[in-house]
This record gives C-alpha cells, sequence and structure tokens, in this order.
C-alpha cells in the first residue's frame, strides 16, 4: 500500500540550535487515523510543521503522496498544500475577514465559485455550531468557536490528509467528542487524519486509531501500530 | 494568466486595502508630478532645438563694410540679386540701413543715428538648408568678386553653444525622468516589503492552504496599480497646469530663443502615456518584490 506521507531517518534543527527531532521513521497509510503525543517540548508541533510543508527537514527524506520532497521545486508545493488541511494551535484565523471568510477561505484559494462555496461553507458553519455568527471576526469570538472555525476551515476542502494540533485544547468536552466525530467520519471518507494531543483519554475515544509517541524528539511506537498495517476504525460512544 | 485587477472582492479582503494604502498614493503623485515636468522641459527643448536647428541655422547675415555709402548701396542691392539666383538660397531680405542703426543703438546711444558715421549695409539670407562652414566660405569668396568687403556670418556658428546648452539640459531632464522612475521603483519596493511583513500572518496562512506566490503577488499588485494610477492622475492634473501656466508665460516673452520652448503637440500623448507607464512599472516591481520576498520563504 503506497503511503500518504513517509518519514526516513528525518531530523530538523531550527538555526544551529540542537535537533528538535533526531532519526524519526514512519509511513503513514491512507484511511488511518494517528494519534501523535508526547511532553510538551517533545516536537509533536515541529513533526506537523514537516507533515504540512511549514518546513523542510534538516535531514532525511520525506515522501508527501508518493513524491519525493527533498528535490520538489517550490512552485510544485501549493498543489500538495491544497491536499492537507490544516488546525493550527493557535488557530491563526485571518483577524480581518468573518467566520464565513475565514472557513471559505481554501475553496476560495482553490478557486472554487462563491456560487458553489456558500453551500458547503453554511453547512459546515450549522455543524459547528455558528450559523450565527457568521459573519462576526475572530476578535469577537471565543476560544473554542475560534478553533471550532479553525476546524472547519481545515476540513472543508476535504483534504486527503488532515493534520491537527491539540484540536480540542480550548473546547467543552461534547464539543471534543463532536470534533472528533468529525474527523472519524472524515476518516471513513478516505483522510487520513494526524491529530496531536496531550489528552489521552482522546485515545481511548477511537478504536483503531495508531499512536505515536514522541519523546524529546525521538518516536516511539508504543502500540507497534506503526509497524503493521492499520485497523478498521470504530468510534465508541 | 489573470489580469492584476481581475482579483475578485473575496480575494482583496485578504490584504485590507486601509493598511497598505497610507501615504503611497500622494508619494506616487509626487514622484510622477516632478516626472512629468522633468520630461515636459525635456519635450519642450527638444521642441526648441528641433526648430531652433530648423530655422535659426538655416540664416545668415551678409555684412558690407565698405566706407562709400553709395559703393555700398549699390554692392549691397548687385550682391542681394546674386544671391537671389543661387541655388539652395530660399529668401534674401535686404535690411533698411534704419533697421541697422537700431541695431547699432543699445552699444552707440543717439550717435548710431548720425548718417555721418558708416554702418554695414545688411541682407538677411535664409538657406533651405542650414550651410555648412565650408559653402560659406565658397559663397563669401564669390560676392568677394561684387564686393570685396563682404562678410558673411552664419546663424548656425553662433548658435552652436546654445544647441549645445540645450542638448546638455534635455539630457539631464532626461536623467531626472529616469532617477524619478527609479525612485517610484524603490519606493514601491520599500513600501511593497513592508506590506510584507505587516500581513506576513496572513500570507503564510494563505501559503499553508496551497495559496501560490502568484496568487499573492497578484493582490499586491492589484494595491500598488490602484495607488499609482489615483497618484499618476492627481500628478499628471498638476503637471499640466504648471506646463500649460509656464507656457503662456513663455509665449508672452518676446520672440528669442526661448519662444520655441513649449510641448510640442507630439509631446502631450507622452506625457499621457507616462503615469500609465509609472503603473505598469510600478506593478512589475510589486511583483518582482513580492515573488523573490516569498521565495525565501518555504
Amino acid at each position: 500500500m503506497q503511503s500518504v506521507a513517509e518519514f526516513d531517518n528525518v531530523g530538523l534543527r531550527y538555526g544551529t540550535g540542537a535537533e528538535t527531532l533526531t532519526d524519526v521513521s514512519f509511513k503513514l497509510f491512507p484511511g488511518s487515523f494517528y494519534f501523535l503525543t508526547g511532553a510538551s517540548g517533545a516536537g509533536k508541533t515541529s513533526l506537523l510543521k514537516l507533515l504540512y510543508l511549514a518546513h523542510r527537514p534538516s535531514r532525511g527524506a520525506i515522501r508527501m503522496f508518493g513524491e519525493d520532497l527533498a528535490n520538489m521545486p517550490r512552485s510544485r508545493l501549493p498543489g500538495f498544500r491544497r491536499r492537507i488541511g490544516v488546525v493550527f494551535q493557535d488557530f491563526r484565523l485571518v483577524s480581518h475577514l468573518s467566520a464565513f471568510d475565514n472557513i471559505a477561505l481554501p475553496l476560495r484559494i482553490a478557486g472554487i465559485s462563491e456560487r458553489d462555496l456558500e453551500g458547503p461553507v453554511n453547512e459546515m458553519l450549522e455543524w459547528i455550531g455558528l450559523t450565527e455568527r457568521a459573519s462576526a471576526r475572530p476578535a469577537t469570538l471565543s476560544g473554542g468557536e475560534q478553533q471550532r472555525v479553525a476546524i472547519a476551515r481545515a476540513v472543508i476542502g476535504r483534504p486527503e490528509m488532515l493534520v491537527a494540533d491539540e484540536p480540542t485544547g480550548n473546547v467543552d468536552p461534547d464539543m471534543a467528542l463532536r470534533l472528533l466525530k468529525l474527523f472519524a467520519a472524515l476518516n471513513r471518507l478516505g483522510t487520513t487524519v494526524v491529530v496531536a494531543t496531550h489528552d489521552i483519554h482522546l485515545l481511548q475515544e477511537i478504536e483503531g486509531a495508531q499512536m505515536m509517541r514522541l519523546d524529546k524528539g525521538r518516536l516511539s511506537d508504543p502500540t507497534g501500530a506503526l509497524r503493521h498495517p492499520p485497523r478498521p476504525l470504530v468510534l465508541r460512544n | 494568466m489573470k489580469l492584476p485587477f481581475a482579483a475578485n472582492p473575496h480575494e482583496r479582503q485578504l490584504i485590507p486595502d486601509g493598511r497598505f494604502t497610507g501615504p503611497m498614493p500622494w508619494v506616487m503623485a509626487i514622484m510622477l508630478f516632478l516626472s512629468l515636468l522633468a520630461a515636459a522641459a525635456a519635450l519642450a527643448l527638444a521642441h526648441s532645438a528641433s526648430l531652433g536647428s530648423q530655422s535659426l541655422s538655416r540664416q545668415a547675415t551678409v555684412q558690407l563694410l565698405e566706407n562709400d555709402p553709395g559703393a555700398r548701396t549699390s554692392q549691397q542691392r548687385q550682391v542681394a540679386s546674386r544671391l537671389r539666383n543661387l541655388p539652395g538660397v530660399s529668401d534674401v531680405t535686404i535690411v533698411p540701413e534704419s533697421e541697422a542703426r537700431a541695431l547699432l543703438e543699445p552699444w552707440l546711444g543717439d550717435v548710431a543715428e548720425d548718417s555721418d558715421i558708416p554702418v554695414p549695409a545688411l541682407i538677411d539670407v535664409e538657406f533651405s538648408v542650414a550651410p555648412a562652414p565650408d559653402r560659406l566660405s565658397a559663397l563669401r569668396r564669390e560676392l568677394q568678386r561684387i564686393a570685396p568687403s563682404v562678410r558673411i556670418d552664419g546663424n548656425a556658428q553662433w548658435l552652436k553653444p546654445w544647441f549645445d546648452l540645450v542638448s546638455s539640459m534635455l539630457w539631464v531632464a532626461i536623467a531626472i525622468v529616469a532617477l524619478l522612475l527609479f525612485a517610484t521603483a524603490a519606493t514601491v519596493a520599500l513600501a511593497v516589503r513592508g506590506a510584507l511583513n505587516t500581513h506576513k500572518g496572513t500570507i503564510e496562512i494563505v501559503h499553508m492552504m496551497g495559496g501560490t506566490d502568484l496568487q499573492v503577488a497578484r493582490l499586491f499588485q492589484r494595491r500598488v496599480a490602484l495607488d499609482a494610477l489615483f497618484g499618476g492622475a492627481l500628478g499628471l492634473a498638476a503637471a499640466v497646469a504648471v506646463v500649460l501656466l509656464l507656457g503662456e508665460r513663455l509665449a508672452a516673452l518676446e520672440p528669442g530663443l526661448l519662444s520655441g520652448a513649449s510641448v510640442p503637440l507630439y509631446g502631450w500623448p507622452l506625457l499621457l502615456l507616462i503615469p500609465l507607464a509609472v503603473t505598469g512599472l510600478s506593478m512589475a516591481m510589486a511583483r518582482w518584490t513580492v515573488l523573490s520576498t516569498l521565495k525565501k520563504m518555504l
């Protein structure tokens, strides 16, 4: 089975500092659900940045969707990025755009017409419970509402891979579960999902999800899942 | 390729107008005003030099220095008659003695009108093409057979320093236009870099969502184009007003070397093209600045 992402002895260093990630090797398979755990500063966000192509590795090789990134020209990166949805830890909503426009952003960048994007964006707003706040700017939204908008923005383009950095950190348990259900639903449609989280309880919510654990920049595979083909996913509750 | 003005309203929202506009249109207006004045001066000088070379340099003055007034008048008629029959001579005018004396009045005062003081007999000659010094020498030798005291002064000879000055001023004006265009391009580059820095967060997000460098560049190109067009219209209106006012003042001067120094008809479309050219230059500069800056990002 061709992997969605394949890391081979990847190292990442910012400037001349110590390596943030060391000898990281793994494969992510299509349609799989992964949790990435680890203590603060273990390198989760750095690993996700490599996954959503915000950085190139200092060493090692990365293959995304079957293509080697090492020699890939910059001009080809946007095409790959459109296949990846990202939920940033700090949301990174565009402050002067409304909730509607923030969610519509990936579709507009991809050149979807206004007529065609209105329905999906409104549907997404309804799903995250923010229909009434469609025209609100991020500054007027609560932390949880901003996070929901960020998640809606990441999934609206039906990406092949969804990368989420602490997506449930600012929402109540009910909303966290709803968001996980959305991720699981996307996953069932074929999207590979990688969720970085501190919340160990989330791991129990999705049976079949695989776990990657980072410890001081090194990846461990406590469940052995990364060495085996993915199992069918079952969402508990 | 999508045109810079084709960015839809939602794309335009990504870079809010208010944050980028600032003093840019006014700086562009000042730059264009100065560029247009320099260009108008260059066109007027070129026109003046062209007129000068076309008319003044084709003229020459024949002087007869004979002391005997009777012989002088007779030689003047003979020389004028000979000149009229020469090929390449388009006009011959005998300058009346009263006019010749009036020319001396600034130096000699009322004494110049005293008929006892001999005054050279003058003949204005216009050639169909500006005569070369060799031609004037040959002509002088021929006319000496009629009037041994004849002298011929070609206008081109004494006009040469004036034409040299006009030519230098023309190049200075062209250099000023070039420098102002360079300064305008540098201003655009600085403004775009500032704006890129201001909107770095938004641009990173657009990149992470698969936005291309060209999509980002288009937003800045559009903004810069609007600023340049606004500034260009303002600068053009002010420059045209100043050029027309100065043209009016020049027209009121006595006929002389500066009388032809006005923007010729063919110069006005060229002046109108400058704001459009600056708009194109600014857009190209904005595009280059954005693309070269974004290249450093992944």
